[in-house]
């Protein structure tokens, strides 16, 4: 995936999702403070005793002395509702506390000591854990008896599996860490290694826990509370109004709405509070970089080449694909687009290999996903046309393409083990497109797929057909990906990277089976690769890009003889060091520009030996008939080369 | 011998039923009854009182309430009581579904377990029961007891078959002399239990149903969706926001059935020995008067509960006019009786709460806490109420006590040194001590009656029995069951009498 | 696949041994005396003793659990305290109740789940994306019963759509059924919905930017075919897990969402046990729960391993 445009824009997304974040912790955290400022300051803010009652006015609707009605015995529910908040936070606090201490120590303990230690806790923990958990809570309850520290206690117990567990994994993975094994030959004692060297590592994913913990228990309390295992009335929780509810529900189905609301507040807080916490703990924990997600800047220094005129080109009679004047943007998140590839024009021929070949970023494998039409929903082909056997691709409605896709065009793709889907056994994947593009029954399809697997040089087919791309080395992998590439025939392979990932010997052994095909199918192959060694060997032609535009374009004799951009020059230089793609190249300075920081003019001209102020700094053209240079510098350059 | 009643009426239209054609129509159609406690056991001689509609199907009683609550003969056919011995003659040529027959040996049997066993509040004056011949039952009483033939209307009296009595598993296999039988097979545990027409019964023409099926539906808005939805044709209700639902809901009648519960606080201990408090007659007083009864039975029990001063309900023979508005509600009066008492700034006591009376405690503390008087409730697990208030663990409690019995049991339960629910040993008075005896001597209501009014008059001079509000038994029903004329309702009773019951439609 | 199946089982014996003797201590530390709710408000003590020794309680606690192993082993869970209804048979009875719920609750939160899921993966950051996420967060924060209660009082009290209270069973009547489940199951289904769609959203976002799924729609394969058969395929890799832990949750649920609903299931038998303290019943339901559980987490595994080849032992 070489087609991943800038992350350019990583700050200010960050800033942009900082500020949501920011935002939803402000407003939880404005709730679980205004939820601890009732539990502790209720005696003070309710407006009537909790509890006393006015039977005459009991079950009354909203009004400007009870704000939210009165319950049945005539209680007012707004100051039940603060009381509970305070039985809210009580619950909490104990359910958690009580899943930690009992949870974690134990925990830390097994996990140290292991041995049947380890095993009997282990296996009571399984079967706790494999009893639905408000069961466990029940029969818990059943033996302390009902009451809300009763309750939080079996909820207590209930948590700390889940503490148990964390604990004792921090420990079994500390416990392997060098330093633990080096402090126990000096000689602390196991008590010292817990606590110094195992207990801060247990801290961010307890925190994560105590989140998910915090939630739960204030549900399962209301849950209990309701079902009357839990906090027992007159004592007002949010679980024992709502049990009072739903016996009123028929006089007066409001009783139900405010401790419902001030669950669901209050657990939603906890819960975004939470996930707030959880990704900026992970972010502290987590070392691999994320995937550059494809985003871009908005094209503020609009530098921008528009270059109008096609290059000229050569239109030969026999050509299978006709790419003129593409444009390819890229659309960031706040719907600004950058272009990422410019005014790209090529043709291939009947039973020619054309290589793309370019740096990391230079556009190669999007053209190629440009022509299937497959670029993805942040990308756009914004201008040009793609001509496939005399159809332009970009006007076919999306069916027609897809029909196009599969029979006329096809892509082999470089990982052959991430490109066969490993869900399915490789000869189904080869048949179902047999199946669907070709309209043949189940068994042709199958017999078919296994002739063509024979074909690609796999033995037994018949078996191999059988099996799961996890089973196969990533070679007969690729050759499957080949097979299936090739199962309708098309008359256009787009081959993007397709040996990167093997081995050097199979590398060989695939591009022979390239060249085998052709002969024997005829068609076109459009050869994406970095590696000029691999182009050497396969293509007859080949086109050099860079940053989204096309270089230099030439026979691959007349290429390597004689290239006349500077960078096509610098590529060669590198080519020893070529089979490792991840370095930047020795001889040229730098990296390939993100897209929306190209510089103005020539595209190469911050890296460029030959840079000349003034004449490179204009937009430059593709010139030359033939063979195709973008360099104002060309004509020179090559004379040096020659003298 | 002038108490023997001869039932020369039933004895014909049992010729004539057994001599009748056998044409004899089976019943027909399906009446659903709704129970609002679960089915424990179906063995009457251990349940504890209630679910006696999961009952009535299946076991008959030697005798029954009248509409006008005065026992009439069922499977007795006359009885006579002289001093501690009891004499009563059976029905004869009945057998049980299960082609057992009923003889007074049966009949003694089925005394002498109900003595042995010791649930039934009611056999508890009897020492024995044996056969004098067939059909001649004699019973002999320890003490004697005026209403030892009412407590043989209820589970006392219901007859069991031998082979019953013998099941180890008859709490789920009932077999009785009723006139329908329990299906086991149809009937599902927990939900529903169906009885079909016993082909064996006595008096065939009062079968009218194909079919009867007591579901057992504890969840009060259950209840009412399924008598709403026509899924049940009748159910009893507690006084709660579902019945008062029903009672406004057009399409259903919510039937004030005769009898009822009077709810009523106890201070157990009376002496003082727990909380000195309650030793002060003042504070006991001022506790009754802080109760504002009119709004307890409006808000807590939905305006379907009336006050009540004494033990007794309106149209019971021992009710006393009089005693109406003994203790209105009245703050200022009960603040002035606190403040008379040797605890003007109040005191707190614990009391015991099962979840149905939850609401009521509530609201009690409510009242209590204006005067003073810190009640802490404090929950026990539903069923164990009447247990721990036989302990001393609490010094007050609280109990229903259904108005339609024997005001004899008032003493039995209340008043006596070693009563039920006296755990403090308090002595009683002089005064209510020679009143309970009194009512004793005779078994005729007219002797009975002054005696039990002065009784009351006097519990409520000692105001250790604060009663609160009487309620009565509801059932509710559809329409088409309260225009049905042959639904009879059982005096006293939540249940409604199988004989001769035919469906609605 | 046979040989994982039967693997599963014979973990399964342990499991059930080490439950059993948790429940068999557990349930033997009851405070309160069993006896004294039996015998009711007028037992003596005689009866006390009788009940006692009808129960085997005199017997130690060790001799009592080997002679209800041996009984249980044999699929005889015990009679109830209170009555002669054998455990077995109240539990079996109630199963199809509470397994009904389960399912078409489990059925509401997989098709609600998955089809959030995917819309959102489908286009990340979009209204639909940040609707789905949005409703996920709350759904999980919304207590079932509560949500119980609201739809009650909508649907069936106002609107009279469905009905408020009850169940009846599916041999009786399969469009009642579905009427009288289906509130209890939305009710109970929602958070677990939410859940599920978190998780299916993420692991179709992960799975949408694979190769694969590129290849199937460079080999021509429509938008449909690549979406529901290749990337849901992988997708639901992940979320098969999640699953089998919603399901135990689920069905924890409906035991209370029972309540709401006035549904006799294994809630309503559960929590009866639990106040009348009725032991063998608080065992037998606590075994054949975790029996469900296991069940499911046998089923996931199947599944898991047909979604996903690796996994399967070769």
């Amino acid at each position: 995936m070489s087609a991943g445009p800038a992350t350019a824009t990583a700050p200010r997304r960050a800033r942009r999702r900082f500020g949501l974040a920011s935002l939803i912790t402000g407003v939880a955290t404005a709730v679980l403070l205004a939820l601890a400022f009732f539990a502790i300051f209720a005696d003070w803010v309710v407006p009537y005793d909790p509890l006393k009652q006015n039977l005459i006015q009991a079950l009354q609707g909203p009004s400007a002395a009870h704000w939210l009605g009165t319950d049945d015995l005539g209680r007012d529910v707004l100051s039940r509702l603060i009381y509970g908040c305070r039985i809210a936070v009580i619950a909490a606090a104990e359910g958690t506390s009580i899943a930690i201490l009992l949870g974690v120590p134990l925990g830390l303990f097994i996990g140290y000591r292991g041995g049947w230690w380890d095993w009997v806790v282990m296996r009571v923990v399984e079967a706790v854990v494999s009893i639905p958990g408000i069961m466990v809570a029940i029969v818990i309850i059943a033996l302390l008896g009902a009451g809300l520290h009763r309750a939080m206690i079996a909820l207590g117990i209930l948590f700390s599996t889940s503490f148990l567990r964390l604990a004792r994994g921090v420990v079994l993975a500390e416990r392997e860490e060098v330093y633990v094994r080096s402090a126990r030959v000096v000689g602390a004692s196991d008590g010292r290694i817990l606590l110094r060297h195992i207990f801060p590592n247990i801290a961010p994913p307890l925190i994560v826990q105590v989140t998910l913990t915090v939630g739960a228990v204030l549900l399962a309390e209301a849950g209990l509370s309701f079902i009357g295992l839990g906090v027992q009335p007159p004592q007002a929780s949010w679980g024992t109004m709502l049990n009072t509810a739903a016996a009123f529900m028929d006089l007066n189905w409001f009783l139900a709405i405010p401790p419902g609301i001030a669950i669901i507040v209050t657990v939603l807080s906890v819960n975004l509070l939470g996930d707030v916490l959880r990704d900026s703990i992970g972010r502290g924990i987590a070392v691999t970089a994320r995937p550059q997600a494809p985003a871009a800047q908005p094209a503020a220094a609009g530098a921008v080449s528009v270059a109008g005129g096609a290059a000229p080109c050569t239109h030969g009679k026999d050509e299978v694909l006709r790419v003129e004047g593409l444009h390819v943007m890229v659309s960031g998140r706040d719907g600004a687009e950058v272009p990422v590839i410019t005014d790209l024009s090529l043709g291939i021929a009947r039973g020619e290999t054309l290589g793309l070949v370019g740096e990391s970023g230079s556009g190669k494998t999007l053209t190629g996903l440009a022509i299937l039409g497959l670029t993805g929903a942040t990308v756009r082909t914004a201008s040009g046309s793609i001509v496939l056997n005399g159809r332009d691709l970009r006007r076919l409605p999306p069916r027609q393409l897809e029909k196009v896709r599969g029979n006329e065009v096809a892509m082999v793709f470089q990982d052959p083990t991430t490109s066969l889907n490993p869900a399915f056994t490789v000869g189904s994947q080869i048949a179902e497109v047999l199946r669907t593009k070709l309209g043949l029954g189940a068994k042709p399809a199958w017999e078919r797929a296994v002739e063509l697997i024979d074909r690609v040089g796999i033995p037994r087919p018949a078996e191999r057909a059988r099996a799961y791309p996890h089973e196969l080395s990533g070679g007969m992998a690729q050759r499957i990906a080949i097979a299936r590439a090739l199962s309708c025939n098309p008359s256009l392979l787009i081959a993007d990277e397709p040996t990167t990932a093997l081995d050097v010997t199979v590398q060989q052994e695939i591009l022979d089976l390239f060249r085998d095909l052709q002969d024997e199918f005829g068609m076109a192959i459009l050869f994406v690769t970095h590696d000029l060694a691999v182009a050497a060997d396969i293509c007859d032609r080949i086109s050099v890009m860079y940053a989204g535009e096309m270089v230099e374009m030439a026979g691959v004799n007349a290429l390597f003889s004689d290239p006349r951009h500077p960078y096509t020059r610098g590529l060669l230089s590198a080519m020893p060091h070529a089979a490792d793609r991840n370095p930047p190249l020795p001889t040229i300075r730098g990296n390939v520009p993100r897209p929306g920081s190209w510089p103005a003019g020539c595209r190469f001209s911050n890296r460029c030996d030959f840079y000349r102020p003034g004449a490179c700094d204009r937009l430059v053209p593709l010139t030359g008939s033939g063979r195709l240079v973008r360099c104002v510098r060309a004509g020179e350059i090559e004379l040096r080369a020659a003298s | 011998m002038k108490k023997w009643i001869t039932t020369l009426a039933a004895s014909v239209a049992l010729a004539l039923g057994l001599a009748g054609t056998s044409a004899w129509a089976q019943g027909s159609g399906t009446f659903r009854y709704a129970e609002q406690v679960k089915l424990i056991t179906m063995d009457p001689q251990q349940q504890s009182g209630s679910g006696v509609p999961f009952l009535r199907p299946v076991y008959e009683t030697l005798f029954e309430k009248s509409p006008d609550g005065k026992p009439v003969p069922l499977l007795a056919t006359g009885y006579k009581v002289d001093g501690l011995d009891v004499t009563i003659t059976l029905r004869q040529g009945v057998t049980f579904s299960n082609g057992e027959s009923f003889n007074a040996e049966v009949a003694a049997a089925n005394i002498n377990r109900g003595v042995k066993l010791a649930i039934i509040e009611g056999l508890k004056t009897v020492a024995s029961a044996e056969a004098v011949d067939a059909s001649t039952l004699h019973i002999k009483l320890k003490e004697p007891d005026p209403a030892i033939i009412d407590s043989l209307c209820y589970t006392g009296g219901m007859m069991l078959a031998p082979a019953a009595m013998a099941d180890p598993a008859i709490d789920r296999n009932p077999i009785g002399t009723g006139p329908y039988v329990y299906d086991k097979a149809q009937s599902r545990e927990g939900e529903v239990r169906v009885y079909t027409p016993n082909p064996t019964y006595w008096d065939k023409d009062k079968i009218g149903l194909a079919r009867y099926e007591v579901w057992e539906l504890p969840d009060d808005t259950a209840r009412l969706n399924a008598l709403k939805t026509g899924q049940i044709d009748a159910g009893n209700w507690l006084a709660n926001p579902q019945s008062a639902i029903i009672d406004r809901t057009p399409g259903l009648k919510l039937i004030r059935g005769t009898g009822g519960l009077n709810y009523h606080v106890i201070i157990s201990d009376r002496e003082g020995t727990v909380v000195p408090a309650f030793a002060d007659i003042n504070v006991r007083k001022a506790m009754a008067h802080a109760i504002d009864r009119e709004a307890f039975g409006k808000a807590v029990q939905f305006g379907l509960a009336e006050k009540s001063f004494q033990p007794y309900g309106k149209g019971d023979w021992a009710y006393d006019p009089a005693l109406e508005g003994v203790y209105e509600f009245n703050l200022d009066k009960a603040r002035e009786y606190m403040a008379k008492s040797k605890f003007p700034n109040g005191f707190s006591f614990d009391m015991p709460s099962i979840p149905i009376y939850q609401s009521r405690l509530e609201a009690l503390a409510g009242f209590f806490k204006e005067i003073g008087i810190t009640m802490n409730i404090v929950p026990q697990e539903p069923g164990t109420l009447a247990r721990v208030s036989r302990t001393t663990n609490f010094p007050a409690t609280n109990l229903v006590w259904a108005t339609n019995t024997d005001p004899k049991f008032l003493a039995l339960r209340y008043i006596y040194k070693d009563a039920a629910y006296n755990p403090f040993k308090a002595t009683p008075s002089e005064e209510l001590l020679s009143l309970a005896k009194q009512g004793l001597e005779s078994v005729d209501i007219g002797v009975r009656a002054p005696i039990y009014k002065k009784m009351a008059a006097e519990l409520a001079d000692e105001a250790f029995l604060i009663f609160v509000t009487n309620t009565p038994i509801l059932i509710g029903v559809s329409d088409k069951t309260a225009n049905n004329p042959t639904v009879v309702y059982r005096f006293g009773e939540d249940s409604i009498n199988l004989r001769g019951l035919k469906a609605n439609d | 696949m046979l040989r994982l199946i039967l693997q599963r089982l014979l973990a399964l014996v342990p499991l059930l041994f080490i439950v059993s003797v948790l429940t068999f201590s557990f349930t033997s530390l009851l405070p309160s005396d069993p006896v004294d709710l039996i015998i009711g408000d007028n037992g003596t003590q005689e009866q006390y003793e009788l009940v006692r020794e009808r129960l085997g309680m005199n017997q130690p606690v060790v001799v009592r659990y080997f002679q209800w192993l041996g009984k249980a082993v044999q699929g005889d869970l015990g009679t109830s305290f209170f009555n002669s209804v054998s455990v077995m048979g109240a539990v079996m009875q109630r199963l199809p109740v509470t397994l009904s719920l389960t399912a078409m609750s489990a059925l509401i939160a997989i098709l609600i789940g998955v089809a959030a899921g995917v819309a959102a993966a489908l286009r990340p950051q979009s209204w639909v994306d940040r609707f789905a996420t949005l409703g996920a967060t709350f759904g999980q924060a919304v207590p079932n019963f509560w949500f119980g209660l609201i739809l009650v009082a909508i649907f069936a009290v106002n609107l009279r759509w469905f009905p408020a209270t009850g169940f009846t069973p599916i041999t009786q009547s399969p469009w009642e059924w579905l009427r009288s489940v289906i509130l209890p199951s939305i009710a109970l289904g929602t958070a677990s919905s939410a859940a599920i769609a978190r998780q299916v959203r993420s692991a179709m976002v992960g799975v949408l930017q694979q190769d694969y799924i590129r290849a199937a729609r460079a080999q021509g394969l429509s938008a449909r075919r690549v979406i529901f058969k290749h990337a849901l395929t992988n997708a639901m890799v992940p979320v098969v897990a999640v699953l089998s832990f919603q399901i135990t949750v689920l069905l924890g649920g409906a035991l209370i969402v029972e309540q709401v609903f006035a549904i006799n299931g294994l809630g309503t038998l559960a929590i009866g046990a639990v106040r009348q303290q009725d032991i063998p019943m608080l065992q037998g339901l606590v075994l054949v729960m975790v029996g469900l559980v296991v069940v499911v987490q046998l089923a996931t595994d199947v599944v898991y391993g047909l979604l996903n080849p690796k996994a399967r032992p070769s």
